[in-house]
């Protein structure tokens, strides 16, 4: 079932509910769906291709356009609002984008990169174009396009189909008893697959969406939880973790009418879990395992299962999940391959990234294991990806860029343990012979070049990096 | 340079897009449009790299304006 067949739904069974509140904008489904059909229209000049890109920050114009791209038979590349001036070219250049459409704040940014061959639009240049009534458009399997950093340095097109959609979201409303009574606070970005899942749960069971623009203002998503008698909150760990720093009593209320949060599976403080247990009187976290190309393959309820705070559940109805060990030793662990119809057929125009997916099971590239009732634990990566909060980053890319600068003789970024982000991104930096470089100087140009996640939290300046007679670094000797 | 001038600087640094007339120092976190998690952790790395000093993980949560990050940095170089 196509996305918009459950917006369809919706307006079927609750005209006049409330879709979606965006701080003091609000929408019913029927006005929901009013909206996302004139946005439809307002894109029809561009018929010359298939693919709309998206970019804009949290907002009830992102799911306005997102549905009405869609709805107009076309996919959505999701854009990251913060992007770095080579990743948007080379994801525009692989995508074959036909325009992106933005808010204003993107827009400022983006029209700077004078570079761009494709038109810049913002929704309100689009929307007031005149309304070209009802239309008729051709339907399209896929639904949208999102770029990962997965295990190369170059970002690799993930296409997901309205039918991976449809498995996923009815996976996660049977797991985690999604309904249309439920209120969800949602301070995750959309662009990003745990925020978008959200969204269409929401849309699937017809529930009340209210969208937050992030998580950094914790009093306001606190007075949030309170003011719309929410009944579900998503947020990362990291959000989790900061909020045990206001006093118990302040979270025992706000929480109180709160029957599920759900988080993701980078790296939850135990600690986190166990406070969490006790303030929600009256409901459950959850996680969940998945990726990008697989998502949400996996479900745990923290609450049922005492004693598996670092498990990322078992495997959801209909997926397979296996662990492949390359050598015959005593450890359990093997590379997690996953297949269902939760997981892509093929990458986006990459034939090399296509070559981890072998008869549709997906390797991961994450290393695990299962214990003896089938709950599957996360031990690490067979890769040097690093995992900062959710973002995956190739420490290639950086090395690239801070090669760039003279003074450097040889670099080698690597992941090293952080108590909110999981990982972080460290730099040993080998210094040519009397150079006056510095780590701010390091650090800004890594700022200008950089997206913000991806800039090294530490810096060692070091004599050599120890690398492998074929020149390859050897980070798990940095680690 | 003296602190107060290079911690002015990194919040220019780590906020591009921000004018010399948005900048003050009680300005708070929630009214910055790009302060998330991230640009947090790029304040504490731009800090620590500059003043040579090492913030713990509870004087990092704390900080929520130019002027925390000021005290802070300060309280360490006493």
């Amino acid at each position: 079932m196509s996305i918009i067949n459950f917006l369809k739904n919706c307006v079927e069974k609750y005209p006049t509910k409330l879709a979606l509140v965006d701080g003091k904008k609000s929408l019913t489904f029927r006005e929901l769906y009013q909206e996302v059909q004139n946005f439809s229209s307002s894109i029809a000049v561009f018929n010359k291709k298939n693919i709309i890109s998206l970019c804009s920050e949290n907002s009830a114009f992102f799911i306005i356009a997102y549905l009405g791209i869609i709805n107009s038979g076309k996919m959505v590349h999701l854009l990251q609002p913060e992007i770095s001036e080579n990743n948007l070219l080379n994801q525009l250049r692989t995508s074959d984008s036909e325009a992106i459409v933005c808010s204003n704040i993107v827009k400022e940014s983006l029209v700077k990169h004078t570079s761009l061959k494709i038109p810049v639009l913002e929704f309100n240049e689009l929307l007031s174009r005149p309304n070209l009534g009802m239309m008729t458009y051709k339907t399209n399997e896929l639904a949208y396009l999102i770029y990962t950093s997965g295990t190369t340095a170059e970002p690799k097109g993930v296409v997901i189909s309205h039918s991976m959609i449809d498995f996923t979201t009815k996976n996660i409303v049977n797991v985690l008893g999604y309904s249309n009574s439920d209120v969800d606070i949602l301070p995750l970005p959309l662009y990003h697959s745990f925020g978008l899942g959200c969204f269409h749960t929401s849309l699937f069971v017809g529930s009340t969406l209210v969208l937050l623009k992030n998580a950094n203002n914790l009093e306001y998503v606190l007075e949030s939880l309170k003011k719309h008698h929410a009944t579900t909150l998503a947020a990362i760990p990291a959000t989790l973790t900061k909020f045990l720093k206001f006093d118990r009593k302040i979270l025992d209320d706000h929480f109180s009418n709160i029957r599920l949060i759900i988080t993701n599976s980078t790296s939850i403080p135990k600690n986190t879990i166990q406070n969490f247990k006790q303030i929600l009187k009256n409901g459950h976290l959850a996680t969940y395992y998945g990726l990008t190309e697989a998502s949400r393959s996996t479900f745990m309820i923290f609450d049922k299962t005492d004693g598996r705070e670092e498990s990322v559940g078992k495997a959801a109805l209909g997926v397979q999940i296996k662990i492949v060990k390359e050598s015959q030793g005593n450890s359990q662990a093997g590379e997690i391959w996953i297949k269902g119809n939760n997981v892509i057929k093929k990458y986006w125009n990459n034939t090399e990234a296509d070559k981890n997916i072998v008869d549709d099971w997906l390797r991961t590239g994450d290393i695990g294991y299962f214990d003896e009732e089938g709950y599957l634990f996360l031990t690490g990566r067979n890769d040097d990806i690093v995992n900062i909060g959710g973002e995956k980053v190739a420490p290639n890319e950086i090395e690239e860029i801070v090669k760039q600068l003279p003074g450097i003789e040889d670099v080698a970024a690597f992941g090293i343990d952080h108590e909110i982000f999981g990982q972080v991104v460290k730099l040993n930096v080998v210094k040519s012979k009397d150079s006056n470089l510095d780590k701010s100087k390091i650090l800004n140009h890594c700022i200008k070049n950089l997206e913000k996640f991806k800039i090294p939290a530490k810096i060692d300046f070091v004599e050599s990096i120890p690398k492998t007679d074929y020149g390859k670094v050897k980070r798990f000797m940095l680690k | 340079m003296d602190a107060k001038n290079a911690i002015k600087d990194i919040f220019f640094q780590v906020f591009p897009n921000l004018a010399e007339k948005d900048f003050s120092w009680d300005k708070e976190q929630k009214d910055y449009a790009n302060w998330d998690s991230f640009a947090q952790l790029n304040l504490i790395t731009f800090a620590e790299a500059k003043f040579n000093i090492v913030l713990s993980l509870e004087e990092s949560i704390s900080i929520k304006s130019a002027n925390d990050l000021l005290q802070c940095i300060q309280a360490h170089l006493k």
